[in-house]
């Protein structure tokens, strides 16, 4: 055994150090599961909390779809659950408010955001870079802290007497910006509590974005040049870029919005008139607050969407068994979305005055990201074109990824177009273009990046049967929800009830159809957690001490099965080639750190 | 004693992609979001300022002069005390430390004396925006002062304690890992004074 002094050691060459590897970190349970600081434990913590996210969010949308699906019936069991929300069986206004509010918070935030990207930051970079952990791994283990504190208060605001907020997850004033409108009862503590856990979740996404950028700038093994880098890492860093770029913006909105909710201040709001009283209120002006969020607003849906893109390119080259069509061109339309997702920000707000010249530049650089969407989509296709395709459930997810990404994609650029997008706004077919394009695309990327990495995360296979079960479900499912909200011509999003609405009334059948359907899929999501806990414990076992389950050519599966801190328990590998030699040279796979055979030139 | 993989010994100090070391980077990365933050706010103002049927004009309080120059002197005492320290001056060290600390507490402190100012020109917190802007730069300016000196306090109290136990000195105060943290609080201190230069400024030209 070596001893050495325990003075802290940086500068100490740390291959040396674990150049041995019977050095094991005593562990306690604490230190294991709940103040771990080690980049594999905090995925899971991430992925788990971001599940059980999941699960909310989707049990939100299952009871505002039996609300809209069968707007005359009353469900009794409802009122057992939900007490005053849901009195007589039928869910009132202010909690349908909510449901909606805290549907688009939960899944766009604490699920597509803090459980997609804290997820497969924490599991890819360390680990496919070559890396023994983060470079600041207690800064790491703080922002699943922040993570998870942002979650509590958010749940706290479902109990308590006024309700979570009901103002919309854009969080627009003046409805949002006084803490008691008499209209709106989430305007009050629950919006409060709303602030404070999107405050706790902007600094734990600033915290793991800052960290997971210095990492893959500076923590690379030997060899693993920039353009040598898995596409999934890329896409994770430049994840990671939007974040640390846009979220002060929208922390700077939330700010600005609780000085006028609790100083009195005016930034936001001008002369307000409630139940006849005007209010002291001068000079503000809501538009302000919807720059600011949208600042970050539309950034956010590249923070859901680019890891999932990168997650994706990684499992169909595996899985096609081929090299990654075009990586260059992906790595620059990466790069091209990144930029061009700050100057699109108020395609948002076509409708709110904006002086239609300045409208039409917008809509100019939202049509253009459909160029690198394209070429992305190309070169998936590309990839998978004539390869020798395994369609285990990772590989399906993803090429369900590339379709629902196109299908949502198409209905954006129609939206783009300021003078559509005027007649369009508000409307279901709002709702039905990002649910495709980055709701459930997203949620595809991210199935894919579970049932791929589940073997790394956990030793064990997840059951396949269930897995593809899961899949063609979901699909179908999704489909069947939201295509068909295409075709409601102008039916308003967000209203509680179309009774009142002669134009809408044939839309009822195709409501309640679509929210049987939207059962039917929760359901399967259902059959997914069971196979994922069942398989932690239960699952087939990867076979010895080392092991490639896929075949990958990435450094993760160069890492013993058993969870080390530090990953390697000897040296870190060295990296001779890119991370996509598949089926060349004669040989199905290559690993990264397999040196060059004679004759062969780095890529 | 045995070696264990403490978090400390994870990363190493390599330099070999970028030249910093990787938690050094980290706080730079860091500091671009504050800066996003700060940037999102002063330009919340000059959209405001646009609109001038609500800006009322009025010129920034003095006292705001007096805080710029103490806070440059707070990063001043920071570099001395940093020099200090790696010439293995501990007790200069330990004194300049303490200056900046106090020397930002009277940052503060000045602070909310231009606050009191502003009230006494007719500018409460809930009155005319031009006016509530000045309290939001500042207050925002000056939680970032506040999660400076926390982490100050962590340092000035081990440095403390360090005065007369040698062991614990080399412990806690000399050694590598400790002068990286405390070249990254230093840094820090120069970043959030810069940004309140800029405030500053930026005020000045806004409020005339």
């Amino acid at each position: 055994m070596q001893t050495a002094p325990s003075v802290e050691h940086a500068g100490v060459d740390t291959d040396h150090i674990h150049g041995h590897e019977e050095h094991h970190h005593e562990e306690t349970f604490l230190t294991k599961y709940i103040f771990s600081q080690d980049h594999k434990m905090i995925s899971k913590q991430f992925l788990i909390t971001g599940m059980f996210w999941g699960v909310v969010g989707g049990l939100l949308s299952v009871l505002f779809r039996l609300q809209l699906g069968w707007p005359n019936e009353t469900f009794p069991f409802l009122e057992s659950f939900l007490g005053k929300w849901a009195e007589g069986g039928r869910i009132s206004q202010e909690f349908y408010y909510a449901l909606i509010t805290m549907h688009g918070t939960i899944l766009v935030f604490f699920v597509l955001t803090g459980g997609l990207s804290g997820t497969f930051a924490n599991l890819l970079i360390p680990f496919q870079i070559g890396s023994r952990d983060m470079a600041s791994p207690f800064v790491n283990m703080l922002s699943y802290w922040f993570f998870l504190s942002a979650g509590v208060v958010m749940l706290f605001s479902f109990f308590i007497q006024t309700g979570p907020a009901s103002g919309g997850w854009t969080a627009y004033p003046p409805l949002n910006g006084l803490r008691n409108t008499g209209v709106n009862l989430g305007s009050g503590l629950g919006f409060d509590m709303w602030a404070l856990g999107m405050t706790l979740f902007i600094v734990s996404s600033l915290l793991g974005a800052l960290n997971y950028v210095s990492t893959v700038l500076n923590l690379r093994t030997k060899g693993m040049s920039m353009m040598r880098l898995p596409l999934s890492v890329w896409a994770l860093m430049f994840t990671a870029i939007v974040g640390i770029l846009s979220f002060p913006a929208l922390l700077a909105g939330v700010v600005l919005l609780e000085f006028d909710r609790l100083l009195d201040t005016s930034f936001y709001l001008n002369n307000i008139i409630i139940n006849g009283q005007l209010l002291g209120y001068k000079g503000g002006s809501p538009i302000l607050f919807e720059h600011l969020f949208w600042f970050l607003g539309h950034p956010e849906v590249y923070i859901i969407i680019l890891p999932a893109m990168g997650i994706v390119s990684e499992v169909l080259a595996v899985h096609s068994r081929k090299p990654i069509f075009g990586y260059k061109a992906m790595i620059i339309s990466l790069m091209a979305i990144l930029i061009l997702s700050f100057i699109v920000w108020a395609h948002h707000m076509f409708v709110t005055g904006l002086n239609p010249n300045l409208g039409a530049i917008f809509t100019l650089f939202t049509l253009l990201i459909a160029i690198p969407s394209a070429i992305k989509v190309f070169n998936w296709i590309g990839t998978i074109w004539r390869g020798k395709i395994r369609l285990t459930a990772a590989a399906l997810f993803a090429i369900g990824f590339v379709s629902m990404f196109i299908s949502g994609g198409l209905t954006g650029i129609i939206l783009g177009n300021s003078s559509i997008d005027i007649q369009l706004h508000d409307t279901m077919f709002v709702v039905a273009h990002f649910h495709i394009v980055m709701g459930i695309a997203a949620f595809f990327g991210m199935f894919a990046g579970v049932y791929h990495w589940f073997p790394r995360l956990y030793g064990r296979f997840m059951n396949e049967t269930l897995g593809q079960i899961h899949f063609y479900i979901t699909l179908i499912g999704s489909y069947c929800i939201f295509f068909p909200m295409h075709f409601m011509t102008g039916l308003p999003r967000r209203y509680y009830s179309y009774a009142n609405f002669d134009t809408f009334n044939n839309f009822n059948n195709l409501a309640a159809f679509m929210s049987i359907v939207a059962i039917v899929v929760f359901l399967a999501q259902l059959l997914f957690l069971v196979n994922f806990f069942y398989s932690i414990f239960k699952g087939r076992k990867l076979e010895g001490e080392y092991a490639n389950p896929w075949d990958s050519n990435t450094l993760e599966w160069t890492a013993p099965v058993e969870r080390l801190h530090g990953n390697w328990p000897g040296d870190i590998p060295e990296v001779h080639r890119w991370a996509y030699d598949y089926s060349v040279n004669g040989r199905p796979f290559t690993p990264q750190n397999v040196p060059l055979k004679d004759g062969e030139a780095a890529h | 004693m045995q070696l264990t993989l403490s978090d400390n010994n994870l990363i190493t100090d390599k330099k070999e992609y970028t030249g910093v070391h990787p938690q050094k980077f980290a706080l730079w990365i860091g500091m671009a979001t504050m800066t996003m933050f700060f940037a999102a706010i002063t330009s919340a103002l000059l959209i405001k300022k646009g609109d001038f049927r609500v800006w009322e004009s009025f010129r920034l309080p003095n006292i705001f002069m007096v805080s710029t120059a103490v806070i440059i002197a707070v990063s001043v005492v920071m570099q001395l005390s940093l020099y200090c320290y790696r010439h293995a001056k501990f007790s200069a060290f330990r004194w300049l430390l303490f200056t900046s600390f106090v020397l930002a507490l009277v940052f503060l402190g000045l602070q909310l004396e231009g606050w009191q100012k502003l009230k006494e020109m007719g500018l409460p917190l809930a009155g005319n925006l031009a006016g509530s802007f000045v309290y939001l730069i500042t207050s925002m300016h000056g939680a970032h002062i506040i999660g400076g000196l926390v982490v100050s306090l962590v340092f000035l109290v081990s440095a403390i304690r360090s005065r007369k136990d040698p062991i614990y000195e080399l412990r806690n105060i000399i050694n590598p890992k400790r002068q990286l943290n405390l070249e990254m609080l230093v840094s820090f201190w120069h970043f959030i004074d810069i940004v309140w230069v800029y405030l500053y400024v930026f005020m000045v030209l806004n409020y005339q």
